[in-house]
């Protein structure tokens, strides 16, 4: 059972917030050479990662993933690793294996792994992570929500009490969920600022500014110094996008994610090879599905009606420069609830949204409150609106402040126009925008269909393929969504390095970046 | 804050036209005029854009997307397909409402903080100082930041605190215009003559303050649209609201994708910004007469009356040490020369005294400082020769006029404290030009130097050497400046009416000290002023100058017992009798010669 | 003198201790949820109640302010309530990084404005008309704009200088001159005019005082009077414009630094007044205005120095 999981399991995490702070930077990979570390021997000396996000706290327990992985990777190990195309490999824990009802897995740790501070890796320790990361701050904590417990079995021997089972778990393990930092962190007052972790780098605090830039050099004793690619890793933080373009422009970065394909030009002026896929896709969350802040929303017609007021091709190619392709499905191309027929089950029709409206008892149209940030070009919100004034819907956007995650997960508004990781696997899709728990089921409206095809998913096999193709049916069919298209992730490389993008995440590896 | 101001004690203190009204000066100005228009301009845009605006600047078009100009979109489509055009338009009516809103509240605040401060003073006046230093202490942009995550992206809002935050920039000008006009005769009239006060703020202190204002509110616009462009730039404005600096975000977000988006907004806002700075620089010229008065050349200079004969007493001097003849000294304005001295004519003997007489303005001290080549800043020697010791120092350059200047012709100015560089001691006033002029060493000029001090009649030379000059009196320091112009034992010392600025008590002593030091040193002086006892005390022979011209020399018992020239015998006729050496009083209207600006 | 400079800094202290009344309240009536925020969205009750315990937010407004400000007078301005980075650190290491930016534009200014300033005001004629435009043009534009098009020019196309970044001194001296040059330069142009009109402005003042003209009798070179005497005379009004310069350029680095990803005051600004980090906000305030009060003191005491009259009494 544990082999299928692994071949299913292709990891990563939603992007929260983060997604849509960097635009649509987030980037997978374009799986040009596979195979994790791919190492040639001789280290180099320096590694510039430009970053568009910046790291918030470096506390494992409320860690966040997505475009923050590069920095997490550094300095820590997380129990299991995932390659860039999705296989589970081992990581800190040499062996992993489920029981038969997959309600326990029990992980066999490495020996002689030791954190930063000089402390020795035990079960207890990473036990204690796990615990701490399922009751920590991370927007991702739900991933361990089948998690009751975490004991360790002895010195070596780690094992994880489900309540239920839950198929992506493994590849949860390889991301900010399995991050293990030293015991010291745990109640340390600096955890947020001083990492202690078992990975391949340090943070040197001395060589760098909280909020701007990050130096890592490479720990001697490392235990898997085949993914040490560098002596030291600078991690550069662009808050503007002016500023990275000029950093690009300058080659001043080995690497980085771009905020937006309309950075693409630019780097390929500059001399970087363009490394992209398709791992978001962008539209509106038509969270209100109830209808209890906008009556409207609650009637599946008007769901219908917005999707097809949208213009996708208009929409990629005056937003993304073209550099995506529409579809009206959430869930990934190379999972298996995709079908192609959902691509396009919304072709834009304004006659038909208007009738549709007409039909749910609107004939003068609709009006939907929307929230407006600074962190997306006005142009763009703009733009949406524009198309959806064509069919009646009219958008009031609203100026969100300081607390716009805040208020947008706390249902503050029935819909709005956002980006959301496109998961490597179905029931990640599940675990991030349909539970009744997850963050982007923003009302936490339960669905007794998508439960009960959920409660098949859980145990895996063809059944569960099945029953992934029929939940994407139905969340298509209920308009739960109006995705606009998928968008391209690029990063961008200079000729000195190389790197293998990943699966479903924003940012490759670490060990994935190599020299050239 | 005052730059230049008319050139001191030449008095042409309206060499301009009649004033012309300041709209049309304004215009005339090179800098003004093409900076009004184009802001009349922008003006009218800003009220009419949005009504004449072709589309809706918001409204979005998938098809428009960058579209070039052309087809109903005269500049294209922006990122988001909204008419650039219309953009434009409306943009500059909110770019330019939100300078106004600015300039505004600022205005409003500081103006009236201002009035009431510097007029009533008390707590207004306190809270005014407090507030100033408050907002001294932080960049306003820092505030502003701040103030968002408490109001929110609004640009109404933001650009009201703001106003309010630069309104000291209003509150000090209007606060010490009004505190100088305050206390000043008019107001202290107007208030004994039981005008309320209401109406003596409304009267005559909004009409001084009125200047400084206009002056600092296109400053203000400026800083407002700026500062809107700025914050709108890093994104913290409201998006909704089309402004430049959101125009500009936008063309720099999409600078790749299309170039021109930018090229816009920048136009439009480096434009205006360039034009209210201009059109501030032209006001202030018009305002304070700093601008640059020869713009265009002037036609040459003529002479523009007819000289009186000179009347003179006796023989010439024979072999005069210096020579002025036919001197005439003129000033330039904007479109014609003011001529200050007409016909100078003097002759003074090797070792004697010459004075100089003649009441408040007739060009005495022109005269002087013509002989001296150090006339103020546009005034020029336009006619005549001046020959000292048989070498003719018109037309010479500054340089080869330093080599007589601090060597053989030495100068005594009028107002002893004005005189001396309140920055340095005296002893370093005393030895720099002995050091760079005289080549003496360090050492050497400090013992001469102190002699000096000690030759002069001051009673601790070295005390004196190392005050400054506010430590000293007025005596005291007419004696110091007495001691570095005969440090070099000249051969001439021009004294510009030395003893009007002392006491009486004093003028006497320096009057002594002048005569001895001639004595010892054999030097001619050349003095200029208006007291008839000082010539009578000290003088061997006088001239008299009335408007520019000498009308009357000779030895001065001659000149005293027999007056020619009308002139003169009405200045001796309004010297009390019995009182020498007393300032000359009652000649002019203003009934008083001894103070202010003599010449 | 000594009492002078007492007075100023006592002055100076009250206001530090009024700002730091006025913005601790006003950031108070905009903020809102922060505990939630801090504490994560799939943060059970118990624990946004912990933190709102652990930051002292159940705590009065008044209380809170009462514990800042205790914190505060012994030099410990609280974490951040975001990262937990210590906020002295936190704004110090920064400030550095602006005021260092904001200083190196103040010295250029006042080198090249006094300069262009003294040559103004003596020689006057096309050179005086040649530097006023250019100080418009320089005032004018943005220094934002300003910036792009020095990076695009001196860091892209010539490769002179790095188009981002920042070096710090303690790495290579050389490195950080070259980082901090490009940001350094946008912000001097827009201030140079101010300060060439000023000093040429005060300079024509002075050059018409009658000492000046006592000098010129005196034989001295015009060169030697200019420099010793006009120059020393007009400084007053210079470094006051200069003080205030100081001020601005600190506002304008913190568009710059944005603009040339450099670890100022200015991101920090934007990101903790995004997230409304209060203590980080009031930290960059505060210290800000301590620098500035520094600064302005420093300005009134050299005016002080310069006037005899002063530095004697």
């Amino acid at each position: 059972m544990s082999r299928i999981l692994k071949a299913l399991a292709v990891g990563s995490a939603a992007a929260l917030a983060l997604t849509a702070c960097s635009g649509s930077g987030d980037a997978t990979g374009d799986a040009t050479d596979t195979s994790s570390s791919s190492s040639t021997g001789g280290r180099a000396d320096q590694l510039t990662i430009g970053a568009v996000v910046d790291i918030a706290t470096w506390k494992a327990a409320d860690a966040e993933w997505g475009n923050t992985a590069t920095y997490h990777m550094a300095v820590y190990d997380t129990l299991l690793r995932t390659a860039a195309d999705g296989t589970v490999e081992p990581g800190l824990a040499e062996e992993w294996s489920y029981n038969d009802d997959m309600t326990e897995l029990t992980l066999e740790l490495r020996d002689g792994v030791t954190f930063s501070d000089g402390t020795d890796l035990t079960a207890e320790v990473a036990a204690e992570n796990v615990l701490r990361f399922r009751d920590g701050a991370s927007s991702n904590t739900s991933n361990l929500s089948a998690v009751t417990d975490a004991t360790a079995v002895d010195e070596d021997t780690l094992v994880l009490t489900l309540s239920q089972p839950d198929p992506a778990l493994t590849t949860y393990l390889s991301q900010n969920s399995g991050l293990v930092a030293a015991a010291s962190t745990f109640d340390a007052a600096d955890a947020q600022t001083n990492p202690v972790g078992s990975g391949p780098y340090v943070l040197d605090a001395d060589a760098s500014t909280i909020g701007s830039s990050y130096t890592f050099t490479a720990r001697d004793d490392y235990w898997d110094p085949e993914i040490q690619h560098y002596d030291t890793i600078v991690i550069n933080y662009y808050a503007d996008a002016s500023a990275l373009v000029n950093a690009l422009r300058d080659n001043q970065v080995d690497i980085a994610n771009t905020n937006s394909t309309t950075q693409i030009p630019d780097a390929e002026a500059a001399g970087y090879t363009i490394n992209s896929l398709p791992i978001n896709w962008k539209g509106l969350i038509l969270a209100d599905r109830a209808g209890s802040v906008n009556e409207a929303l609650g009637d599946v017609k008007v769901r219908q009606a917005i999707n097809y007021a949208i213009d996708r091709e208009g929409l990629l190619q005056a937003l993304e420069s073209g550099y995506g392709e529409p579809t009206t499905q959430i869930f990934g191309t190379g999972t298996e609830a995709y079908l192609e027929e959902l691509e396009d089950a919304y072709p834009y029709d304004p006659e038909k949204a208007k009738a549709l409206l007409a039909e749910a008892g609107y004939p003068d149209g609709i009006t939907v409150v929307m929230p407006q940030t600074a962190f997306v070009p006005a142009s763009e919100s703009e733009l949406i609106a524009g198309v959806l004034a064509e069919s009646g819907i009219t958008v009031e956007y609203e100026q969100a402040g300081e607390s716009f995650i805040s208020d947008l997960l706390g249902g503050k508004w029935g819909m709005f126009a956002f980006g959301l990781n496109q998961e490597p696997m179905a029931w990640m899709t599940y675990q991030l925008a349909l539970a009744p728990g997850s963050a982007w089921n923003v009302f936490h409206q339960p669905d007794e269909t998508i439960e009960s095809l959920a409660a098949t998913m859980r145990l895996g096999g063809d059944d569960a393929d099945a029953a992934a193709k029929e939940m994407n049916q139905y969340v298509v069919e209920q308009a739960m969504f109006a995705p606009f298209y998928r968008v391209l992730g690029v990063i961008v490389t200079n000729d000195a390095t190389t790197v293998t993008m990943k699966d479903g995440q924003a940012v490759s590896n670490l060990w994935d970046i190599v020299p050239a | 804050m005052s730059t230049a101001t008319t050139p001191v004690d030449t008095a042409p203190s309206d060499t301009r036209a009649p004033r012309a009204h300041l709209l049309r000066r304004l215009m005339a100005n090179p800098l003004g005029g093409p900076a009004i228009v184009f802001l009349l301009f922008v003006a009218v845009v800003a009220v009419i854009g949005p009504f004449v605006a072709p589309n809706d600047p918001s409204a979005t078009s998938l098809q428009n997307i960058f579209a070039p100009p052309g087809d109903g979109l005269v500049l294209g489509g922006d990122s988001a397909g909204r008419d650039i055009f219309s953009r434009l338009l409306v943009a500059t009516s909110f770019s330019i409402a939100g300078g106004l809103l600015v300039a505004a509240v600022a205005s409003a605040i500081g103006v009236t903080a201002g009035l009431v401060a510097g007029y009533f003073g008390g707590w207004v006046d306190t809270m005014g100082s407090w507030f100033t230093a408050l907002t001294m202490s932080l960049p306003s942009i820092i505030v502003l930041i701040a103030a968002r995550s408490v109001i929110g992206p609004s640009m109404w809002l933001t650009m009201a605190i703001f106003g309010v935050f630069i309104s000291p920039v209003y509150y000090r000008v209007v606060y010490n215009s009004v505190r100088a006009v305050r206390n000043e005769l008019y107001v202290d009239a107007a208030r004994t003559s039981g005008l309320s006060t209401p109406r003596i703020i409304g009267r005559h202190i909004l009409l001084a303050v009125r200047a400084p204002v206009i002056l600092l509110t296109s400053g203000i616009i400026a800083a407002g649209i700026g500062m809107q462009a700025g914050f709108d730039f890093l994104g913290l404005g409201d998006p909704t609201i089309p402004t430049w600096g959101q125009m500009l975000n936008e063309g720099f977000y999409n600078i790749n994708r299309s170039g021109l988006l930018v090229l816009w907004p920048s136009l439009a806002l480096g434009l205006t910004l360039i034009a209210l700075t201009l059109l501030g620089t032209a006001l202030r010229d018009e305002l304070e007469g700093t601008g640059d008065e020869r713009a265009k050349k002037l036609p040459a200079w003529t002479p523009s009356q007819e000289s009186d004969p000179l009347l003179t007493h006796g023989e010439p001097v024979p072999d005069p040490l210096l020579e002025v003849d036919g001197l005439a000294v003129a000033y330039e304005g904007k479109t014609y020369w003011t001529t200050v001295v007409h016909d100078a004519r003097l002759r003074v003997a090797r070792g004697k005294t010459h004075g100089l007489v003649g009441e408040s303005g007739s060009g005495k001290s022109q005269t002087a400082f013509g002989i001296l080549g150090l006339l103020p800043m546009g005034g020029r020697v336009v006619d005549g020769s001046i020959r000292f010791d048989g070498q003719e120092l018109v037309g010479l350059s500054y340089d080869d006029m330093n080599k007589l200047r601090g060597h053989r012709i030495a100068y005594v100015p009028q107002e002893p404290m004005s005189n001396l560089d309140p920055a340095f001691t005296v002893g370093s006033q005393l030895t720099d030009p002995l050091v760079i002029v005289q080549g003496l060493s360090r050492a050497e000029a400090r013992e001469r130097a102190i002699s000096l001090l000690g030759l002069v009649g001051i009673p601790d030379p070295q005390r004196t050497f190392d005050s400054y000059p506010h430590q000293l009196s007025g005596g005291m320091a007419q004696r110091v400046l007495i001691a570095g112009a005969v440090a070099s034992h000249p051969d001439l010392l021009i004294a510009d009416e030395p003893t009007t600025a002392l006491d009486v008590t004093v003028q006497a002593e320096v009057l002594d000290l002048l005569r001895d030091l001639q004595q010892e040193l054999g030097m001619a002086i050349l003095i200029v002023t208006h007291n008839f006892g000082v010539v009578a005390d000290l003088c061997d022979h006088v001239s008299v100058m009335r408007k520019g011209v000498i009308v009357e020399t000779g030895a001065a018992e001659d000149v005293f017992r027999e007056p020619k020239h009308p002139y003169t015998q009405s200045l001796f006729d309004a010297i009390p009798s019995g009182a020498p050496r007393a300032p000359l009083p009652g000649v002019t209207s203003s009934g008083d010669l001894g103070t202010g600006s003599l010449s | 003198m000594l009492k002078f400079v007492g007075k100023r800094l006592l002055a100076g202290i009250a206001l530090v201790a009024a700002l730091s009344v006025l913005t601790f309240f006003l950031l108070q009536t905009g903020s809102s949820d922060t505990a939630r925020r801090i504490a994560g969205q799939s943060a059970t009750e118990e624990a946004v109640a912990q933190v709102e315990a652990r930051l002292g937010l159940d705590q009065p407004v008044m209380q809170q302010f009462l514990n800042w400000a205790g914190g505060a007078l012994r030099g410990d301005f609280g974490v951040s309530w975001f990262n937990g980075q210590p906020v002295t650190d936190a704004v110090l290491s920064r400030i550095s990084v602006t005021v260092s930016l904001a200083v190196g534009s103040v010295v250029l200014t006042a080198l090249i404005g006094i300069v262009l300033g003294a040559l103004a005001a003596t020689r006057r004629g096309w050179l005086d008309r040649t530097v006023q435009f250019l100080g418009v043009l320089g005032q004018a534009i943005p220094g934002f704009l300003m910036a792009l098009f020095l990076v695009i020019v001196f860091a892209i196309k010539l490769d002179w200088f790095p188009a981002t970044g920042y070096t710090k001194p303690g790495d290579s001296v050389n490195e950080w001159l070259l980082s901090i040059t490009l940001p350094v330069v946008a912000l001097t142009i827009g201030s140079i005019g101010g300060v060439a009109q000023q000093v040429r402005g005060s300079m024509i003042d002075v050059l018409n005082r009658d000492f000046v003209r006592t000098l010129r009798s005196r034989g001295l070179p015009v060169r030697r009077i200019v420099f010793r005497h006009v120059l020393r005379n007009a400084a007053g009004p210079a470094l006051s414009v200069l003080g205030l310069q100081f001020v601005i350029l600190l506002g304008g680095a913190v568009i710059v630094e944005q603009l040339f990803s450099i670890p100022g005051l200015g991101p920090l600004a934007l990101t903790s007044t995004s997230l409304g980090d209060i203590p980080i906000v009031m930290g960059i305030v505060i210290m800000t205005a301590i620098v500035v009060t520094i600064v302005n003191t420093l300005v009134d005491i050299a005016q002080a120095w310069l006037n005899p009259k002063v530095r004697l009494s």
